[in-house]
């Protein structure tokens, strides 16, 4: 078994779709987090000056969070059955990337009345059209599975990003118009493994 | 024989990257490219409102690097192995962000705040990343990002770097020269050049 050390801020943030992985696939690993504060000390280490980075062995590093979320699925039996599974598994955990990037601007904003009326902009604008063309693959493709028959990572990402603080906190309606999908991420969360990390994981503002 | 459809903008952008690994493998396309006014015809049948899109004999792949990975994987230029694809993965997604952060500069109008994003981009977020490449290429010792030869990430590089310096300046890479002689390497690889020298003209 590899030995895996996870390099990331004590935040769920784009840290979190590889530990749920790891946690789903019950592989071991080094959940190695540390403080704002002590990030200078760790900058000048990471392969490009950010993170996560995972460290394979404790020789090999891997960076960018999607990169190493989509290795550790490879790895694991979680990315898809072919490649063709695999790149349209790839392709919806692209379309979680954007939608980060989009939810970067309310999640750092700190006056709650603003930060809803940024949440509800990014919603409308972004998350809902999204999530009306999800909803329908999601029917086409069975009901059960974003990609082929089985879970992949890319029903782990969708998980981790509707079930982040601000989404938990705001987020009420977002699936009013994507029930499968609602279905299919609370199936997500009842998994024995998920819901074991998540209750015993730091509590963490993001 | 697979059928390749690659719908996109007729201009470089986010569909380039595909373009230059298929022409690079010498794989036939359809290069079906449309103009910015016709894109409202095309964006209700792409599978989330969006291009690049490909279609593999009809089925349609979307997200600009799934589509450049997917055909790379296809066509023998992701990697050797599983852990140089995922470094190939890791180098494709450092030039995603890197395009992302161009869009404040392309869309700005007035010339002087657009001179000072540019600036601001090439040293807070551009020159530290090239720090950290030239290392890694040193460190690679092959002339190549991944690997002893060439993957979809040198390819990235150049469909990134090559605009950038034509647009802002070789002052862009100048401090970086293993890249630059990775760009300059691209830049001669005879398909490569063929397909650059006859591709529409566009501004982006």
């Amino acid at each position: 078994m590899p030995g895996y050390k996870l390099y990331y801020f004590n935040v769920r943030g784009r840290g979190e779709l590889s530990r749920l992985i790891l946690h789903y696939a019950g592989v071991p690993f080094d959940d190695f987090r540390f403080e704002g504060k002590d990030w200078p000390a760790f900058k000048s280490k990471m392969p490009f000056g950010q993170v996560p980075v995972l460290e394979v062995d404790g020789e090999k590093m891997l960076a960018q969070s999607h990169t190493i979320a989509r290795y550790l699925a490879r790895q694991h039996g979680l990315a898809g059955q072919n490649d063709w599974e695999q790149s349209q598994a790839d392709m919806y955990v692209d379309c979680i990337y954007d939608l980060h990037g989009a939810m970067r601007t309310p999640t750092w904003e700190t006056d709650p009345v603003k930060q809803k009326e940024l949440f509800d902009k990014v919603n409308q604008d972004t998350i809902q059209p999204h999530l009306e063309k999800v909803e329908q693959h999601l029917v086409k493709n069975g009901g059960g599975h974003l990609v082929g028959q089985g879970l992949t990572w890319a029903d782990i990402a969708y998980y981790a990003y509707f079930t982040t603080p601000i989404m938990t906190r705001l987020g009420g309606e977002v699936f009013s118009k994507a029930p499968q999908l609602k279905k299919l991420i609370e199936t997500v969360g009842n998994n024995p493994n998920i819901k074991k990390y998540v209750e015993t994981r730091p509590v963490t503002s993001g | 024989m697979v059928h390749y459809k690659l719908i996109y903008f007729n201009l470089r952008g986010r569909g380039e990257l595909a373009r230059l690994v298929l022409h690079h493998q010498e794989v036939a396309f359809e290069d079906f490219r449309f103009e910015r006014e016709e894109w409202p015809k095309y964006k209700a049948g792409t599978p989330f409102g969006q291009a690049p899109v490909l279609e593999v004999d009809g089925k349609p792949l979307a997200q600009s690097n799934t589509i450049a990975r997917y055909l790379a994987r296809q066509h023998g230029l992701a990697g050797q192995n599983e852990w140089e694809q995922s470094q190939a993965d890791m180098y494709v997604d450092c030039i995603y962000d890197l395009i992302t952060g161009t869009r404040p500069i392309i869309y700005e109008t007035d010339k002087e705040k657009q001179k000072e994003i540019l600036q601001k981009f090439l040293k807070e977020t551009v020159n530290p990343h090239l720090e950290k490449l030239e290392q890694q290429l040193i460190k690679n010792g092959t002339g190549f990002l991944v690997g002893k030869s060439i993957t979809w990430a040198d390819l990235a590089y150049y469909s990134f770097f090559s605009p950038m310096t034509e647009r802002f300046g070789d002052s862009v890479i100048d401090n970086s020269p293993h890249l630059k002689k990775l760009v300059e390497h691209v830049a001669n690889i005879p398909q490569i050049k063929k397909y650059v020298e006859t591709r529409p003209k566009t501004t982006l």
